[in-house]
């Protein structure tokens, strides 16, 4: 197989996807061609200097002659004057369409200080980007700084969305029925304001985890950073009543990342397992690898706003591991969550791998890694480095990671097939210029789904504070 | 009289230049360090997109040549020496023969812009685009005074505002001030001022700035909600200057007499130079100069200069202890200089740009890898005006190579490739990633790798004695790290742990 960056040999891609464009390290070749053969004879020939960048409507002129089929590849590459023949490889092109938008955060991957970032949106049919917001139109003190994060939508749709502003102007932008607003979500009974959002799928909810996140950086380990909680709880935020109401406040234990089942009636979210008696009163900072999260969940009344008894969903600490971020699939067959030895925050850790398991191995007896078979997902998963933030697409097809496969620092998005418990092998996003992955030292941050674009424009979004 | 006002030119830009070699070397250095100027079109691209792009890009391209201090001085000097030049020429203009500033007491006023840009660059935060975007402005105006009246003129005067911002910013008013004719005569123009202001009403729809600035200018100086105040009044200055020959040319007599001239120019240069000299920051000076030092492991220079002057200043203290533990001398002669306890041992790593440099230069030639890397850059993400750092890059490129993250290493070298001064590094570094054999031959990262701990745990943002006692104990060659450890308790007074230390180093050595 050639050696092009990005990996696009043999994957499975929406039909509906931007153009693959990929290069031969410019360290080894001179130059790069490649001939792509669509089902119906047609073939295209690209190749400039290493890079092979394919026009977007031929592009998807390919792609619709190659719906449910292949496209063939094969690559040709210069070296010192020669040319070498790799062997050729596919593409496959599902018949099922990817979400047209994307949207995440660019940020260096920091340890505590942070300069420009933005939350921008992708649109995956092409290469076009836009700023959603950045952290400099309404900072009103460079000295303090500001924060943008946790974007969060409403089942896929931009109308109902939010965003996080930390430290200068702060508060949290909501976006309800196009209707930009901002809230303070901290009230004297919680222990901060929302943090980890998950908008219910039907109604104006938002269930919040909130943390009091604390950082410690290692003096060897390559994981770098560890991100921690001292405490954190669940909390339950009405849009239309704007009132704050406590889901789960354990002052013992630790919640984090609620997300909804697809239909509602269920929030699922992480927590963490009582510490032996005897580490109870260390320093969190010699406890913390030892502190494990499970997976839960509570029924939810939507008439009443009730939660349910707890339920454990999925034992992580028996098996010595960790769960975080969980995420359902939309036809609610399948869970999704990210897996470490330690701690919740598996975007700063080694061992992050995501794991899928279907949901009908659930019934009511808690799941652990014995009395389960999960799928598959070694296509998926990189080996020795962070996979974290799962997510569907909202046909249920696509599952979306955040990996530093490929630096061991820098977060990009991956794509993987989904069909019926079968999974393809995941691709990285793709860039006009296929280097962009490699000079741009910003990690793209909670990628998530959308299926419309965000219209509301910065400067709107900046009026909410004045 | 030509020849005496180009001598006054050039005697000022003579002192433009001496000052800023001799006197302000190492703000210039300051300057250089806090941007990374690429020959990439992105990233040129993402500067002229804003308005005053133009003037940005070419105060940056200049500021890289800050490395070196004294062609720095020398671009300085040119520039200030170009904006005299203008602003008399504009002046000579605008007036009638007779009153010509240049034949004229007012000669020494055409000074004043340039001084007032001199005081503004005394800031290490003010930025060389806005001294661009003053000169881009004048010659724009001198251009336009070329361009007969009629309606050619008035389109390329329209045509001209957005043009016009776009390259150099808000400071363009001055261009249309410059160029405003009595309102008897032509009321029209002054619907260009308003034009100005709807542009500046519609355009943070469209750019996604914080409105105030696209008003204020967005690169004129680091810290983005600072008002270049000196800057301002350069370029309004230009436009007084105007009035004042305009409206007391009937009292001036042309005179071409040397006298008149030289008396002007020396009456504002002595004026002027004074209040420059008067406000120039000698001790920021210093404390750049410390840094500038420990940057290039100048150690021996170090020395001389806290021999010469002790520092009691943080960063000139943590310098002056890393040069002397260099040079094996920490503990012998800690208490021969100044101290300021932990603080100018190991300081807490602060929240600002510049002050976490040096400690993250002692944290490195410790071997206390992360720690540097993670200071480095919180370093650089304090930078106020978002740009990046050549140094901080180049550090943060080291650090990752000695830790093994050569892919890490690598975008930060790639990025340092398009560079002009530190190109060739780069590419002799490049050659190193993933050259194990080659690394560990490599007097530096060889050594610093060798110093790496062996137990991993967790550190925040106070430096530890324990944190020193595992870096030392991890390779008993690491005599910096055990100098600094009993320094440590030297400053604290800890007795009984310093005791505790000999103890176990006597273990460790039976």
């Amino acid at each position: 197989m050639p050696a092009i960056f990005p990996d696009y040999c043999n994957v499975t891609v929406p039909c509906n996807i931007a153009p693959l464009n990929f290069m031969l390290p410019a360290d080894q070749y001179e130059a790069c061609v490649a001939r792509i053969s669509t089902p119906d004879g047609q073939q295209q020939t690209y190749g400039h200097g290493v890079k092979v960048q394919i026009p977007e409507e031929e592009w998807h002129a390919m792609l619709d002659a190659s719906k449910g089929k292949s496209m063939k590849v094969e690559v040709w590459g210069q070296k010192e004057g020669e040319w070498l023949s790799f062997s050729p490889f596919e593409i496959h092109v599902a018949e099922e369409p990817i979400d047209e938008y994307l949207s995440y955060r660019l940020i260096e991957p920091s340890y505590v200080a942070w300069t420009y970032m933005e939350i921008a949106q992708r649109n995956l049919t092409t290469f076009e980007e836009s700023q959603i917001f950045n952290n400099e139109i309404t900072m009103n003190d460079n000295r303090i700084g500001q924060c943008i994060n946790c974007h969060s939508y409403q089942n896929y749709k931009t109308d109902n969305m939010l965003f996080h502003v930390r430290l200068a102007n702060a508060g949290t932008v909501i976006v309800n029925d196009g209707k930009v607003s901002k809230v303070n979500l901290k009230r004297d009974y919680t222990i901060s304001s929302g943090v980890y959002p998950a908008w219910h799928p039907t109604a104006k909810l938002i269930a919040f985890s909130t943390n009091l996140t604390r950082q410690a950086f290692h003096t060897s380990n390559p994981n770098k950073i560890e991100v921690y909680d001292l405490a954190s709880d669940m909390i339950l935020y009405d849009v239309e009543a704007d009132s704050v109401s406590i889901v789960s406040n354990d002052s013992t234990l630790l919640e984090i990342y609620p997300t909804w089942s697809p239909d509602g009636k269920y929030l699922y979210y992480g927590k963490s397992v009582p510490l032996p008696e005897e580490m109870r009163d260390k320093d969190i900072r010699t406890t913390y690898p030892k502190i494990q999260y499970n997976l839960y969940r509570r029924s939810f009344d939507l008439a009443t706003h009730g939660f349910g008894e707890e339920e454990l969903v999925y034992d992580a600490a028996s098996d010595d591991k960790s769960v975080t971020l969980p995420r359902i699939s939309p036809d609610g067959r399948y869970l999704l969550f990210a897996i470490g030895q330690y701690g919740c925050f598996h975007s700063r850790h080694h061992d992050g791998d995501i794991v899928c398991i279907p949901m009908e191995q659930y019934t009511g007896t808690a799941l652990n890694a014995e009395n389960t078979s999960p799928i598959d997902l070694t296509s998926v998963n990189s080996d020795g480095y962070s996979d974290s933030y799962p997510s569907w697409s909202s046909n249920g097809h696509w599952i979306m990671l955040a990996s530093r496969r490929d630096d061991d620092n820098y977060s990009r998005v991956y794509f993987a097939y989904f069909n019926n418990g079968k999974v393809g092998k995941a691709f990285l996003l793709p860039q006009e210029d296929p280097e962009r992955h490699t000079t741009l030292l910003k990690s793209y941050n909670r990628p998530e789904f959308m299926v419309e674009p965000v219209r509301i424009s910065v400067a709107e979004f900046a009026k909410v504070f004045e | 009289m030509k020849k005496v006002q180009y001598i006054c030119t050039l005697l000022f830009g003579v002192a433009v230049l001496l000052f800023f070699g001799l006197a302000y070397p190492h703000h210039l250095h300051y300057q250089e360090q806090y941007q990374l100027f690429l020959f990439d079109s992105t990233y040129a691209w993402d500067i002229v997109r804003l308005p005053g792009g133009i003037a940005d890009l070419l105060g940056r391209f200049c500021t890289q040549f800050f490395l070196y201090a004294w062609v720095g001085a020398l671009i300085i000097a040119l520039l200030l020496s170009a904006v005299q030049l203008q602003t008399l020429r504009l002046a000579n203009s605008r007036t009638s023969q007779a009153a010509k500033p240049s034949g004229v007491w007012f000669y020494g006023l055409s000074f004043v812009p340039s001084f007032l840009l001199w005081l503004f660059l005394l800031d290490e935060h003010a930025l060389l685009g806005g001294v661009w975007a003053v000169l881009l402005t004048l010659h724009a105006t001198r251009l336009f005074d070329e361009i007969p009246d009629g309606w050619v003129r008035r389109i390329l005067l329209m045509v001209a505002i957005p043009v016009l911002y776009w390259m150099v910013g808000p400071v363009c008013v001055l261009f249309f001030l410059l160029l405003a004719p009595s309102p008897k005569h032509a009321a029209w123009y002054y619907s260009v001022f308003v034009l100005l202001a709807i542009m500046l009403a519609i355009l943070p729809s469209y750019v996604p700035v914080p409105a105030d600035r696209l008003w204020t200018g967005i690169h004129y100086h680091r810290y983005p909600t600072t008002v270049p105040v000196l800057l301002w009044s350069a370029a309004l200055f230009v436009f007084v200057l105007t009035l004042i020959v305009r409206f007391c040319q009937k009292w001036a007599k042309a005179s071409n007499g040397y006298v008149v001239t030289l008396c002007s120019f020396v009456l504002v240069a002595v004026c002027m130079g004074g209040i420059v000299w008067k406000n120039s920051n000698f001790k920021a000076e210093k404390v750049m100069q410390y840094d500038f030092m420990a940057c290039h492991q100048q150690w021996n220079r170090i020395l001389e200069a806290v021999n010469a002057e002790k520092p009691n200043n943080q960063i000139g203290v943590t310098v002056q202890n890393l040069a002397l533990a260099m040079h094996g001398m920490l503990v012998d002669h800690l208490f021969d200089y100044n101290q300021n306890g932990i603080a100018g041992l190991l300081p807490d790593v602060q929240s600002d740009a510049t002050s976490p440099m040096p400690t993250a230069e002692a944290f490195y030639q410790l071997g206390m890898i992360h720690v540097a890397q993670r200071t480095v850059f919180e370093a650089q993400e304090a930078i106020l005006d978002f740009q990046k750092s050549a140094r901080c890059y180049k550090r943060l490129a080291q650090t990752n190579l000695i830790i093994g993250s050569y892919e890490v290493a690598r975008k930060y070298l790639t990025a340092l490739q398009k560079t002009l001064f530190y190109r060739d590094w780069a590419n002799e570094t490049l050659s190193l990633l993933g050259d194990e054999k080659a690394i560990a031959q490599h007097p530096e990262y060889g050594r610093l790798r060798q110093c790496a701990y062996d137990e991993n745990f967790y550190f925040s943002d106070h430096v530890t004695p324990e944190m020193l006692e595992s870096l030392f104990f991890s390779n008993t060659d690491n005599r910096l790290a055990l100098d600094y450890l009993r320094a440590y308790y030297m400053l604290t007074g800890d007795r009984e742990s310093f005791a505790k230390l000999l103890l176990r180093l006597q273990g460790a050595k039976n």
